[in-house]
């Protein structure tokens, strides 16, 4: 073949053939090389740019999200005073019933800069890394709910793998009811947030709140995850198959918050 | 070294489109392949040798961003690139009719080659044929309009090699 062809497509070809196998021999055993230190060289290098690609947009929202803030800072600040009382008195009775206090959560307010991931983003890229003290299982919530945990901390961004990862997996609990399960995401038959595990002698409604249990004690207890959409049978028909949506907007994030683990939960795998 | 440059600086100008502006628009399920979109036109106005390096070089950085598969798109955008590259020797590059068939079919074979690593089983492929045809139909068109401005702005056919044969007076 090498002699029928003409110079300059002997050479294509043979370029063509040298970035197959490089890209086979990847597709092979890529997942086993150390890439996670070029990404940080990537998102290091991306960090300015989109920074300048988003302003003009980030500038529009933040004019928009300045009007609405203003009046919800106020029904806040009245439903506060109503929950501060409330918590005051959770305390007491936790006290009472020797049950240890809920963590405060201390929140890290950081930037989202860029999403990867199409169509459905699955990670994302912070504007705080290891020298802001974000380290790598840290969770990442907005002001709506979970988003996900750190996965790889640069010195000044870090990457959060998303609930939408397929890798992903969060012990979750349906709110009120104490429902247990696991919240994957699957692509089949079309992506969607799956709480896995949740027998059918459950009970569990749509509209009910779903929100982190801490048994995995990756995640705080009480984050909220999502809301129940539709159920259904797993294919085993052994469980049911409750599909989340998702409380965080995940496909328009501007900010976000990093909560950083609990020192015993730190350094678990 | 001037090539070098022009492909670094194309490829970070499309990986940060992909990761800024156009994620909004995918994560509601209309993708527009920008991927797809920026191998075509380099690999028209490069021939198969400049789309084959850039199609992998894309593909190579889109992988590392996505962390999961490494090779799937450099693979793909390299056989892209070396496909359009050897078909554009033969087709009128500056056609809008040329450029919009080639997006389309580029887009298509790129994402159901990057969906057939996500997605499983028969069930899902109503989903995938959806998303896939939704991405040719808004790439497609939506790229031919860029060229078509883009040469309109620099008053010059942007594929100088296979310009359209102009009309003269009768």
């Amino acid at each position: 073949m090498g002699g029928i062809l003409p110079p300059a497509e002997r050479h294509s070809s043979a370029l063509l053939g040298v970035f197959a196998a490089i890209s086979l021999l990847l597709l092979v055993m890529g997942d086993r090389l150390p890439t996670s230190g070029l990404r940080g060289l990537g998102a290091w290098i991306f960090t300015p740019l989109d920074r300048v690609v988003l302003f003009v947009d980030r500038m529009a929202a933040a004019w928009r999200e300045n009007r609405v803030l203003h009046a919800r800072l106020a029904e806040l600040e009245l439903e506060n005073q109503h929950l501060r009382s409330a918590g005051v008195e959770n305390q007491q009775l936790r006290e009472h019933l020797d049950l240890p206090p809920w963590p405060n959560l201390n929140l890290r307010p950081v930037e989202v800069l860029a999403l990867t991931g199409e169509p459905i983003p699955t990670a994302a890229i912070l504007s705080a890394g290891s020298r802001q003290n974000v380290h790598v299982g840290d969770a990442a919530v907005t002001d709506a709910g979970l988003l996900g945990r750190i996965g790889e901390a640069y010195p000044n961004q870090s990457r959060v793998v998303l609930l939408t990862d397929p890798n992903s997996a969060v012990a979750c609990e349906v709110e009120s009811t104490g429902v247990l399960g696991v919240l994957r995401f699957a692509f089949s038959p079309r992506p969607r947030l799956l709480l896995s595990g949740v027998p059918n002698s459950d009970t569990v409604r749509v509209g009910q709140r779903v929100l982190t249990s801490g048994l995995s004690r990756r995640y705080p207890r009480g984050i909220p995850v999502g809301v129940v959409r539709s159920l259904g049978r797993d294919p085993s028909g052994l469980m049911q198959e409750v599909e989340v949506a998702p409380a965080a907007e995940i496909s328009r994030l501007r900010h976000g918050f990093v909560i950083p683990q609990t020192e015993p939960v730190r350094g678990m795998p | 070294m001037k090539a070098v440059a022009a492909v670094v600086v194309f490829v970070i100008v499309t990986l940060l489109l992909r990761s800024t502006a156009l994620t909004a628009l995918a994560a509601r399920g209309v993708v527009i392949d920008v991927l797809a979109f920026a191998t075509v036109v380099w690999a028209m106005r490069h021939g198969e040798s400049g789309g084959t390096t850039f199609g992998f070089v894309l593909g190579i950085a889109a992988d590392l961003d996505a962390a999961h598969w490494m090779g799937r798109h450099a693979l793909l955008l390299a056989l892209l690139g070396y496909t359009v590259g050897r078909l554009s020797h033969t087709l009128v590059r500056d056609s809008a009719r040329t450029q919009c068939v080639l997006l389309f079919l580029a887009t298509v074979v790129h994402q159901t080659w990057a969906a057939a690593f996500e997605f499983g089983g028969v069930q899902a492929w109503p989903h995938l044929l959806q998303r896939v045809i939704l991405a040719g139909v808004a790439t497609a068109p939506l790229g031919t309009l860029l060229l078509g401005i883009l040469r309109r702005v620099s008053g010059q056919s942007l594929f100088s090699h296979a310009a359209l044969p102009t009309r003269t007076a009768t």
